[in-house]
């Protein structure tokens, strides 16, 4: 007799995606220095959270966009494989062409329907100088698009919120602001331990489509404190 | 009808197994399953089977799902034992495409009104919720308290003359024939059934969300039909491997028996979600009991090397997708089926 019924068992897979803006205003006071150290820095919170729940395969990726958009680190990792290699900055801001590569490949296939809802998250210390409004319709358009938790960080006090807020699409979350390193740190920090616990293990909800539903429960955000003389972006 | 005249003897076996994520957060078990009779045996059977969605806010879907499968088997039940003999086709189905969804719904509310009536909600209930995702949440289940026991249902009636299948919310009817193929009723899609979301017993107007296929059966009913929760579907790699399920299910009652595979169904069941999902899983099993012997004239005789062949195939190749055959050979083609 055959073991047990059926072909083969999975876990279901979680992608997560760094969306991070390498314009060159992100080479002004440290800020690219200070996201590379922050993901870097996340990684071993990051693997501890996924050992914690071996029913959801975390997969990791990265695009990042300036003039154009390309990946960073292209193919979905594990994140026991998964290491960091440096942004570097120059260039604009092409948000929306990220986006919409982002859609791409979120589209089934090469996704599955039996998936995790993806993690997105979007860094940003300007305002797109493309078309955004057609890069996040693409990234709605995707069925799993919809459904991400869209997680999105100011970096400092010139970032185009309006932009991270239509990218969340949920009045109760809000972008987080980072006005310098250490609090773009927790941020980090938080989205790769707090969010991914959360989003690994989402419980099913009834389907509410006369309101806004944030369909993985977001945990509270770490609070960074009041405006201080740290300051720096 | 059964073309040789006599009553196919059916029988119901399952089982609900606590989801390894659920093992390691301490959540109970939020699947439930009940057939009637309880016996398990004969004709008609109802079996249901339903998803406690487990949220912050649905802190007491557990009960919901119970509630769920208890009042669901009860109605039905009541109405096939109230109907004359012989029992009215067109009067069957016009009830379960008008008023069992409504009553379903309604008994379920009581009952869900009952057991609030009789254990109101906690301040550990509630503040756990609020602990777990913010007090907007708890805003929510106060004002609507049927919502702490949101749960999903899939429910399949087997008569002598037919078939109803039923489901609200997400989960995976399967049906398997004398020769292994797996298909599934045809129910309409519904696109609200996708990521952690799925239409629920609470929702408003839930009645409106059922889908359901009433099969007057013409021709030889369903060898099996599966029933089971999302995580199980959820476990397997892709939709073909989930399948392979049907088929070989069949397999291993042909070859070891019923009792044989009830013994052993906690075990797949809880291997399939510490490997898979992680989630609770519930699986039932209709089985046609004369569909398991194959007797002889039931199957052509040119159609028998080719029965051979799946059949090998399977215990060959277990991993091979089951789409591709169903595809060639539809199944139950003599039936008069509408979906609804």
């Amino acid at each position: 007799m055959k073991k047990r019924p059926g072909g083969e068992l999975a876990t279901r897979p979680l992608h997560f995606i760094w969306i991070a803006d390498c314009s060159g205003s992100m080479a002004v006071d440290g800020k690219v220095q200070s996201l590379n150290y922050a993901i870097r820095n996340a990684i071993p919170d990051m693997r501890k959270v996924a050992d914690e729940n071996p029913n959801a395969e975390v997969l990791v990726r990265a695009i990042r966009f300036s003039s154009g958009a390309q990946w960073h680190i292209s193919q979905p990792t594990p994140v026991a494989d998964f290491e960091w290699t440096d942004l570097t900055a120059d260039g604009v801001t092409d948000m929306g062409k990220a986006l919409s590569m982002v859609a791409d490949q979120l589209k089934i296939p090469p996704m599955t329907d039996r998936a995790l809802p993806p993690v997105l998250v979007l860094i940003s210390d300007g305002q797109p100088t493309d078309d955004f409004k057609s890069g996040l319709k693409a990234l709605m358009d995707q069925p799993w698009g919809k459904k991400a938790v869209r997680i999105a960080i100011a970096i400092g006090e010139d970032a185009d919120d309006e932009v991270l807020q239509e990218f969340i699409g949920h009045p109760e979350l809000k972008p987080l602001q980072a006005n310098n390193s250490e609090s773009l740190v927790k941020y980090i920090k938080w989205v790769s331990t707090a969010v991914l616990k959360s989003a690994s293990s989402p419980a099913s909800q009834a389907a509410d489509s006369s309101s806004l539903v944030v369909n993985v429960p977001i945990p509270a955000v770490p609070d960074t404190g009041p405006s201080s003389a740290n300051d720096v972006w | 009808m059964m073309d040789d005249g006599h009553e196919p003897e059916w029988r119901i076996i399952g089982k609900s197994v606590q989801g390894a994520s659920h093992v390691r957060t301490g959540l109970p078990n939020q699947d439930a399953i009940c057939w009637l009779p309880e016996s398990g045996t004969g004709l008609p059977l109802v079996l249901a089977v339903s998803d406690g969605h487990g949220s912050a806010k649905c802190f007491r879907s557990d009960v919901g799902a119970r509630l769920a499968v208890e009042t669901t088997t009860k109605v039905i039940q009541e109405f096939l034992e109230s109907l004359p003999e012989p029992p009215n086709l067109s009067t069957i189905k016009r009830w379960a495409e008008e008023n069992l969804r409504r009553e379903i719904v309604r008994r379920w509310r009581d009952a869900v009104a009952d057991d609030l009536s009789a254990k109101p909600f906690t301040s550990a209930e509630l503040e756990q919720a609020d602990a777990k995702v913010g007090g907007s949440k708890r805003r929510q289940v106060v004002p609507d308290p049927i919502l702490a026991y949101g749960a999903t249902l899939l429910t399949v009636v087997v008569a002598e003359p037919f078939i109803l299948y039923l489901q609200l919310g997400d989960g995976d009817i399967l049906t398997i024939s004398e020769m292994g193929e797996v298909g599934r009723p045809p129910l309409p899609a519904d696109e609200r059934l996708f990521a952690n979301e799925t239409t629920s017993l609470c929702s408003r107007d839930a009645w409106r969300d059922f889908r359901s296929h009433f099969q007057v059966l013409s021709g030889p009913p369903p060898a099996l039909i599966l029933v089971s929760t999302d995580g199980y579907a959820n476990s397997f790699r892709n939709e073909a491997d989930f399948l392979i399920v049907g088929a070989d299910i069949l397999e291993m009652i042909r070859s070891d028996g019923l009792d044989a595979v009830d013994e052993r169904l906690q075990t797949w069941l809880t291997e399939a979600s510490q490997e898979g999902s992680g989630d609770d899983i519930t699986l039932g099993i209709l089985c046609r009991v004369d569909a398991l012997k194959i007797p002889a004239g039931r199957v052509p005789a040119e159609q028998l090397p080719c029965m051979e062949e799946a059949a090998a195939g399977e215990s060959e190749n277990p991993t091979k997708p089951l789409s591709e055959r169903r595809a060639e050979k539809p199944q139950d083609a003599a039936s008069e089926e509408e979906t609804v």
